[in-house]
């Protein structure tokens, strides 16, 4: 008897946790502001998955990104609203004084028209590839104020920042995160390294679009992109292969992993990646030091090589290229003359991705006449 | 007793030969590419009948492996005559800021070559290297001129390292992100990219510098015996610690300037050969040692180069693996004899 109440008991509280689980789920995804207010609409994203915006009556925004942070952007003169959860960041218009790290963010700003959001960057002057924004460093506009591991937090401080964009690389000094959140200064880490097509990292213009409010030149800047990349993805596919890498100074190749996004760009562009099942895809590492016999029993019959100077340094020809490793000679890329070298701002434009793509589409269908692409130039 | 002796110099030799001879032939018939072993053995008699796998075994396996002989040889007989200095089981070149010394070398290089948008190539990493490291071990060589006592010589070149460590520090703190991914690559050492060319040099400085080493025995032995001994059959002892600072530095640079810092060789080879052999005798003990480190790099790469193979781990990743070890044995001993 007793035993049978007692298994009544434990069944009535399974169910009552049931329902009490599924209530609450329904509650969350309805509720995400934990104030009961109901999303008015959401962002559409074409092919961004790493964050997601939706919209409420009054001009607010709450953003949502990957890795699980949440930002209310509340309208310039706007009151807070009452009861938002504690683990939502509240950011109130206008969005100013920002410390940008993360370098692959600073085009999307510059194409928003919104540099002059940013008082403080991660990057040097002189290693910024951004013409506009190497000169409002070069102008005082923007401040130098330390890399993502040692921010000055002083400087931070006395010029008023609030938000700080970072990379993923912050992940790595966590401590660093925590101080500026401690300060006062709210963290958005830019996950868009993560997004598994290379528009998918230009899309995150529209996530910065909603901190500055506008949307509406976001999805028209978005749109030229796409366009570019439609146009290439009705042609057929060249069947050329490409290799993309560097060689190290220790002497060995570097190169993308398979899957990586410039692989990606490289498929799009109606190419193929030479380098097949290269690195772990679940890693969030991009490139992979490659043994050299392997690298040169796969390369060399690559039709085309793209040479990353971004790491090992700008090329101005090809015996400087050659220069590196005899065994470079044997390429086909090499005796046919496809040899491409990218420009130091490839990395630093985000916003152009599709542009990107529609110059490795040329250098594809190049008979032999291109030498300057906007992203690239052939090495002679 | 001394016919024991002989035979086991010939066992433990015979033995090393046998294992030198077979990581030669697994060093090339093994790599991310799968070429058969008879066709590794026709492309070797120079009747091959695939280019690329002739091109990958004739430019790539057997430099590289060339390479690993060379400087893993350099890098015990470097590592042997430091601890015959120092007395001291546990000096390597990396004790008188010697890698110290070369890593900053390049680093400044670098960062001066990558900061104005240009490619550092590789003679340029090879003389700016050898040039750190011969600067500290010039360092090293003013220092023993004042200091006698050996202890002290070892505290003067950790120091060095440790000012050349900070140095490096200050510069990468205001270098830029791809001089630093550079510096860190080449600073985990690697066989990968020797050519034909490189062996070459390396083969004549390290060579010649062995040989030198090796007519050295006798006066090694008469020091391992104590300096007054040494003196009482006239050894020059300020001439002779000259030599044996010049002559380590000299392959330790060699090694670093064409393999980047390679660790642990330098300590861990000599004492498992003397620990073979049960002898210090120099005369036997050096060529051994260039045999056993020669072997010891050769072992090491072939894992860098395989085991995640068609990605290459650092080679001195693989040796800290093996040569730690050893390191801990030889202090945890050391430690058991005192007591």
């Amino acid at each position: 008897m007793i035993n049978k109440r007692i298994l009544s008991l434990l069944l009535y509280c399974i169910l009552f946790f049931c329902l009490f689980g599924c209530s609450s789920g329904e509650q969350d995804s309805d509720n995400k502001l934990g104030n009961g207010w109901v999303p008015s609409g959401s962002l559409p994203l074409q092919y961004a998955t790493q964050f997601e915006v939706d919209y409420y009556d009054g001009g607010y925004s709450l953003i949502s990104v990957s890795d699980g942070s949440k930002f209310l952007v509340v309208p310039e003169n706007a009151p807070v609203p009452d009861g938002v959860s504690k683990n939502i960041t509240v950011l109130q218009q206008p969005i100013d004084n920002v410390y940008l790290v993360a370098t692959a963010s600073m085009c999307l700003f510059d194409a928003l028209e919104s540099l002059d959001c940013i008082s403080l960057s991660g990057t040097k002057s002189e290693d910024w590839y951004l013409q506009n924004a190497r000169t409002s460093m070069e102008n005082g506009e923007i401040i130098y104020a330390g890399k993502y591991s040692a921010p000055d937090y002083e400087l931070i401080l006395s010029s008023g920042c609030r938000l700080a964009i970072e990379s993923t690389m912050i992940t790595h000094t966590p401590e660093v995160k925590k101080k500026l959140e401690e300060l006062g200064v709210s963290v958005i880490v830019d996950q868009s390294s993560y997004e598994k097509h290379p528009l998918g990292r230009t899309e995150w213009m529209k996530l910065y679009a909603v901190l500055v409010g506008k949307e509406a030149l976001a999805e028209s800047l978005f749109r030229e992109q796409t366009q570019l990349l439609e146009a290439v993805l009705g042609l057929e596919s060249t069947g050329k292969t490409v290799a993309f890498f560097y060689m190290s100074p220790s002497g060995y190749a570097v190169a993308r992993k398979s899957g990586d996004y410039v692989t990606k760009m490289i498929e799009l562009a109606g190419g193929e990646y030479i380098f097949q099942n290269l690195g772990d895809s679940e890693t969030a590492t991009s490139t992979v030091n490659l043994e050299m016999e392997s690298f040169y029993a796969t390369a060399r019959d690559a039709d085309f090589i793209i040479y990353n100077s971004t790491v090992a340094g700008g090329l101005t020809s090809m015996e400087e290229f050659l220069g590196i490793n005899t065994l470079l000679a044997d390429f086909k890329a090499v005796k046919e003359g496809n040899v491409w070298c990218t420009g130091k701002n490839m990395f630093q434009e985000t916003t152009q991705l599709g542009l990107m793509i529609s110059d490795i589409h040329e250098m594809l269908c190049d008979d032999g006449t291109l030498a300057q692409l906007n992203f690239m130039y052939k090495l002679t | 007793m001394k016919e024991k002796h002989s035979l086991r110099n010939l066992t433990v030799i015979g033995i090393m030969l046998v294992l030198f001879a077979a990581l030669a032939v697994l060093n090339i018939s093994l790599g991310s590419v799968k070429i058969p072993f008879s066709e590794t053995t026709k492309i070797f008699f120079g009747k091959g009948t695939n280019d690329t796998f002739q091109e990958l075994i004739w430019r790539i396996r057997l430099p590289r492996m060339t390479a690993a002989i060379i400087l893993g040889g350099a890098l015990a007989l470097s590592g042997f005559l430091l601890q015959t200095f120092f007395n001291n089981p546990i000096a390597g070149p990396f004790v008188l800021g010697i890698s110290s010394g070369a890593k900053l070398a390049v680093a400044l290089l670098m960062v001066y070559v990558i900061g104005r948008n240009g490619v550092v190539t590789s003679p340029a990493m090879i003389l700016s290297a050898f040039a750190g490291a011969l600067l500290s071990m010039g360092f090293v060589l003013l220092v023993s001129q004042r200091i006698q006592k050996s202890s002290m010589l070892i505290v003067a070149g950790v120091m060095i390292g440790y000012i050349c460590s900070a140095i490096t520090d200050f510069v990468v703190t205001f270098a830029s992100d791809a001089s630093i991914v550079n510096l860190h690559n080449w600073s985990k050492g690697s066989f990968s990219g020797a050519s034909w060319e490189d062996v070459g040099i390396m083969a004549v400085v390290v060579l010649v510098t062995s040989v030198i080493v090796f007519f050295l025995s006798k006066p090694v032995g008469a020091y391992q015996m104590g300096e007054s001994y040494a003196k009482s059959i006239g050894l020059n002892i300020k001439l002779f610690r000259a030599s044996l600072v010049v002559l380590s530095s000299f392959l330790a640079a060699c090694v670093t300037a064409f393999a980047g810092p390679v660790s642990f060789v330098g300590i861990a080879v000599p004492h498992l050969v003397k620990s073979a052999l049960k002898t210090s005798k120099p005369l036997i003990v050096i060529p051994t040692c260039f045999l056993g480190g020669a072997i010891f790099c050769l072992g090491c790469d072939l894992i860098a180069r395989t085991v995640f193979a068609p990605t290459e781990i650092s080679i001195s990743s693989v040796t800290a693996i093996f040569g730690a070890p050893i390191v801990i044995y030889i202090m945890v001993k050391r430690r058991s004899a005192v007591r």
